[in-house]
């Protein structure tokens, strides 16, 4: 009930007003702001700092425009003739259709077959009565996020590579062929999700089990006495609790979309994966590297934010249906 | 226990805000001075930066102290770790007009940015004040610091002439084999390598030859009297005229000779895979009997450790480039536009006119055979003996001069010096060094508009292994030239390299 | 309590899970240890595979500790990781509070403001000179107030505040309890696993950064740890400098994996234990 009441609240001061505010209203609204003025002195430094750290520096885009030239800076550099010449170098690449199928593919994978492990993750260690075992098992799957991206590439060297790699080892000897896990087309975006799994598995459970463990104990309790299986306890007690954590990190999730992580792709990949493995990201970092050309890191940038912000946009509405938007 | 909890943790944030000031401080402190230097009195401050790769400058630095001493400077070197870390920073510090007296530029493209930017200062004009590194260096070498007629930078002089095949001789004799010296007889060889369990464990484990790509077969390349496809190696001088190897009527028949070695399972299947160390650990592991690599790959001491202590009875010798069927040989093509290292200064220091004349004084100084000396071997008689012109290193020198190289900004007579510094090594240095080698020009040449070479490199690479691999004819060759040409742009770049090259004065 | 024939089965599959997980993370862990102990002849003996070490060698960590910036690098991390945080936890608990107040007007507009940033940013050049402007440069401000907040942790922190119950902020306010104490009092003691995690985000972001140090660091006395680690594991293109550089082996990039990275997987299990069942929410409600 309470709830109804403050969404009603909420519609009334988003800042698109659909009709004009009465007066009475608008009196109504500053004796709110002032009752919560302590609330607003909370959120100033925040509001500061991100004024001087992240808008001040946002002039930065228009680099995007221009031909950048170190001693003019970035407003003194000549505009960039015609005005979308840096876009029109990204979209005209024969590559570019590719680049963008690859990376939303990649990152959809990653995104569908990456966010249920760690919540099913969480829940399992949740419901893990062995004090001991759920302990170590939650220590050991958090590390491999510690490692990086090279050395995971070695220990999947290790392990899979065509010629000297310990599985096709073990397939040869048991008589099969090797399987180029890392070598060719067919299997390149499967290792590049599962080693992303893997890597991020016991660390993506940590915000979840936070969420589990904040849930109200009382509700577990009542469900208990009722005679609810553990089962039923997950489905109606734990996975509504923790709904909100899921819904927003989807919508973050969704929001980075074209980021089909570069660090990883840049190390797993070669010329031989290059059409189901190049990315907007790597490339960027080719041609960069051939041209220095800091415009067009700047203007694939632009072109990632403004789709990646319209989700956000989008995906909050969405969410705002099932309770757990951001705004 | 809130307020327990509070009171402690607010005691912990002031203590570690009180270090943290105290080391901001301290930082503070040392760069007001830096900022009082260059006054009339005292030595004059110099920043220097460049990329280390790791390598760290000693406590005890006597080559500073020697240059300091030398020549009334204090000379301060900032090293970053990484190519890109560096070029980052590099950027950044170009846009805020903080550039360090002297620094290494990481290529062409970025010279070529920094000096359309107006960051840098021309050299022209006090080139006459180096008569030592002008001599040293000598003209060729010089002209790769041109931008527009313009010297933007020093290159350094020097550059590394090595890679060529070596085999595994306990191999040939186990199989009782000679070693190939022509392609037919690689062939063969790397066959026999295959099939014929070469290590005697009685397991079929072992290829060929392995390498990281189409570097792989270079010497294959060369034995057709062309160069090889990846970036920077395509155009040379033939007969006097400007050749692009992708154009070259024998690319047709070179392809389909490594298209044979690929056909027969002779080529380690992850050849095109390979990064970084992974061919050579194959070459080491024993999978592998034929790598194109460098002596320093190979043969340094920690290097043989390695491949020794894994396998006693290992032995890896050179191969002369395997002759093709008129006889050709050519090791790996050398890139001779590309400098191997190049200094700029800020336009700032036309301004300061008492750092540019110690800069100057300082690459010049390094030109000499004595300032030479001292930043390839370090201190005489400590450090090196010199007998005559003979130098040799003494113990002390090996063990402390190894980050000598970070002060080599005149650069140094490639070969000799590592002959002298890698004497237990220098008949392998010699051998590369004197071996045929095809000269090309690729990094003389400035993409033009329009043209993106990445797009272009990625796509003659991918063609290139489908025909290798046998997923495209190579009857479609010419139908790869023309999309290539128009496509990527790839007409309009030669037409532009041919133009550039003939100003340079090749191929008129 | 009697245990039901689909309790142990439940049990059971739990069981296998963690298992499951548990030897998916150690093989290759493992593989990473026996790597950085074993000297690389050995390794490449084997093929570039060891699972367990025979032949035990220190030499890697040898190498590494024989750094001497590595001390005095690590002192640097520990400094930022410790004062970071806590400028973080500062300034991320006071932004995500409020903004977890439903009724709090103009908060849509607020939080708009900050996802704004996760997306668009002006590019390293302007971050660069905001930092110099600031006099920032060459200290150990500029690898923390220029990261003083992450809106993604802000906006995690501020979704678990929002699941506090709001009948506690009402009843705190009817005692007539001002914001500041119920953020100190009710709000931050009912959401120590999330403080604790957010918090943890923040520590291994310090612990892990590299790049901030590279671009607003030139004193290599104040490098951090990432930057000195990284340092050693380069890998050089060039010929002329093959000669020069010793290769850094296998053994070498493991040890000094483990080694820059044990100090904060240790911090883990005195982070983990508060992730039990919602007991401070017992406690308070009871």
């Amino acid at each position: 009930m309470v709830r109804m009441k403050q969404h009603v609240n909420l519609q009334a001061h988003s800042p698109q007003p659909a009709k004009p505010v009465p007066r009475g209203q608008v009196r109504r609204i500053s004796a709110e702001i002032w009752k919560m003025k302590a609330l607003y002195l909370m959120l100033l430094p925040c509001l500061i700092w991100y004024f001087i750290f992240k808008y001040l520096p946002m002039y930065g885009v228009v680099i995007s425009f221009k031909d950048y030239n170190f001693t003019e800076g970035i407003f003194g550099s000549s505009w960039a003739d015609p005005w979308y010449k840096h876009f029109k170098m990204f979209f005209e690449s024969p590559y570019f259709t590719q680049l963008l199928s690859n990376t939303l593919l990649i990152s959809l994978y990653k995104l569908l077959f990456g966010v249920f492990p760690s919540i099913i993750l969480a829940i399992v260690f949740f419901e893990c009565r062995v004090s001991w075992l759920k302990r170590w098992v939650q220590t050991l799957s958090y590390m491999p996020h510690f490692l990086s991206w090279i050395v995971i590439y070695g220990i999947s060297i290790a392990f899979l590579s065509e010629t000297t790699g310990l599985v096709n080892r073990w397939i040869t000897e048991m008589g099969g062929s090797a399987i180029p896990f890392l070598n060719g087309t067919e299997w390149f975006r499967s290792i590049l999700v599962s080693t992303e799994i893997w890597k991020d598995l016991g660390w993506g459970a940590i915000i979840y089990l936070a969420a589990i463990s904040s849930i109200d104990p009382t509700l577990f309790e009542a469900a208990k006495v009722d005679g609810a299986s553990r089962l039923r306890m997950i489905w109606h007690i734990t996975l509504p609790g923790i709904r909100n954590v899921i819904v927003l990190l989807l919508i973050l999730r969704i929001g980075s979309i074209l980021d089909a992580g570069f660090e990883q792709v840049f190390v797993f990949y070669h010329p031989r994966v290059y059409e189901v493995g190049d990315i907007i990201d790597t490339w960027v970092y080719r041609t960069g590297l051939e041209q220095m050309n800091f415009s067009l890191g700047a203007t694939v940038g632009l072109f990632k934010s403004v789709i990646g912000f319209a989700l956000v946009l989008g995906a909050n509405k969405l969410a705002k249906r099932w309770g757990g938007s951001i705004w | 226990m809130t307020r327990n909890r509070f009171w402690s943790l607010s005691l912990a944030f002031v203590l570690a805000a009180s270090l943290l000031s105290a080391c901001g401080g301290k930082e503070e402190g040392a760069k007001g001075s830096t900022s009082e230097g260059g006054n009339a009195s005292g030595p004059v401050k110099l920043e220097v930066s460049q990329i280390s790769w790791g390598t760290n400058l000693p406590a005890d630095d006597f080559v500073k102290k020697e240059l300091d001493a030398k020549l009334g400077i204090d000379l301060k070197q900032t090293l970053v770790g990484d190519q890109a870390d560096y070029e980052s920073k590099i950027n950044v510090l170009a846009a805020s007009n903080n550039l360090p007296d002297l620094f290494m530029v990481t290529g062409k493209p970025h010279l070529q940015k920094l000096a359309e930017s107006g960051s840098l200062l021309d050299f022209t004009p006090y080139l006459d004040k180096m008569p030592d590194y002008t001599k040293f260096a000598g003209s060729d070498v010089i002209k790769k610091g041109l931008v527009s007629d313009k010297q933007y930078a020093l290159p350094k002089a020097g550059q590394a002439v090595s890679h060529t095949y070596w085999v595994r001789k306990d191999w040939l004799d186990n199989l009782k084999l000679q070693p190939p010296t022509t392609v037919d007889e690689l062939l063969i060889v790397a066959k026999a390598f295959t099939e014929q369990d070469p290590d005697q464990n009685g397991k079929n484990d072992t290829f060929g030859m392995t390498g990281t790509n189409f570097q792989t077969f270079d010497p294959i390349f060369g034995a057709y009297g062309i160069t090889n496809i990846y970036e920077g190696a395509k155009l040379f001088l033939e007969d006097g005229k400007v050749t692009n190897t992708l154009y070259h009527p024998k690319m047709k028949e070179a392809l389909a000779t490594v298209k044979k070695f690929v056909d027969a399972g002779v080529v380690d299947p992850e050849v095109v895979s390979n990064k970084g160390t992974m061919a050579k650990d194959k070459a080491f592991q024993g999978k592998v009997g034929i790598i194109n690599l460098e002596w320093a790959q190979i043969v340094k001491d920690d290097q043989v450790a390695v491949w020794k202590g894994a396998n006693p009875k290992a032995e890896w010798i050179q191969l002369n480039p395997p002759k093709g069927p008129d006889g050709t040989q050519n090791s790996n093509s050398i890139n001779i536009g590309a400098p191997g290292g190049l200094w700029a200064i800020p336009k700032r220091l036309e301004k300061e006119p008492e750092k540019l004349n110690k800069i100057l004084e300082l690459i010049n100084y390094l030109a000499t055979p004595e300032g030479g000396r001292l930043v390839q071997f370090g201190l005489q008689d400590v450090h090196y003996t010199l007998n005559g012109e003979q130098i040799a290193i003494t113990d002390k020198g090996k063990q402390e001069a190894g980050f000598t190289w970070l002060y080599q900004f005149a650069g140094r007579e490639e070969t000799e010096y590592l002959k002298t510094k890698f004497a237990g090594q220098a008949e392998y240095i010699e051998f590369e060094a004197n071996l045929p080698r095809i000269q090309t020009l690729d990094g003389y040449v400035q993409s033009p508009p329009g043209y993106n070479a990445a797009d272009a490199n990625r796509f003659v690479e991918e063609e290139m292994i489908k025909f290798v691999y046998g997923k495209s004819s190579l009857d479609q060759y010419d139908q790869f030239l023309s999309t290539l040409e128009s496509t990527f742009n790839y007409k309009n770049y030669m037409d532009s390299a041919l133009e550039q090259l003939n100003k340079l004065g090749y191929g008129k | 309590m009697v245990s039901s024939r689909s309790d142990k089965i439940f049990n059971a599959i739990i069981y296998a899970v963690l298992v499951i997980v548990a030897i998916a993370a150690v093989f290759p862990l493992l593989y990473v240890i026996s790597m950085s102990l074993t000297p690389y002849s050995e390794v490449v003996k084997n093929g570039g595979f060891i699972v367990l070490p025979r032949k035990i060698s220190f030499e890697a960590y040898e190498r590494i500790f024989a750094d001497p910036a590595l001390g005095r690098s690590m002192l640097v991390t520990v400094i930022v990781t410790v004062c970071g945080t806590l400028i973080n936890m500062l300034f991320t608990t006071l932004a995500a509070y409020p903004l977890s107040r439903r009724n709090l007007p103009g908060r849509t507009f607020f939080l708009l403001y900050i996802v704004f940033t996760m997306l668009f940013n002006g590019g390293l050049i302007p971050n660069y000179l905001v930092v110099q402007s600031l006099g920032m440069l060459n200290t150990l401000w500029a690898l923390i107030i220029p990261g003083a907040i992450a809106t993604f942790n802000v906006l995690i922190l501020k979704s678990f505040f929002e699941t506090l119950p709001e009948e506690l902020f009402e009843s705190a306010r009817i005692d007539g309890a001002k914001e500041f104490r119920i953020l100190w009092q009710v709000a931050i003691p009912l959401s120590l696993p999330s403080m604790m995690t957010v918090g943890l985000f923040y520590m291994v972001g310090h612990w892990n950064s590299f790049f901030s140090a590279v671009l607003y660091i030139t004193n290599t006395d104040l490098n951090p740890l990432q930057v000195v680690i990284r340092n050693m594991l380069l890998l050089t293109q060039s010929s002329e400098l093959q000669a020069e550089i010793t290769v850094p082996t296998a053994a070498m990039q493991m040890a000094a994996v483990i080694a820059g990275s044990l100090p904060i997987i240790a911090v883990y299990p005195f982070i983990q234990k508060h992730f039990t069942k919602g007991m401070l929410l017992g406690a308070v409600k009871g």
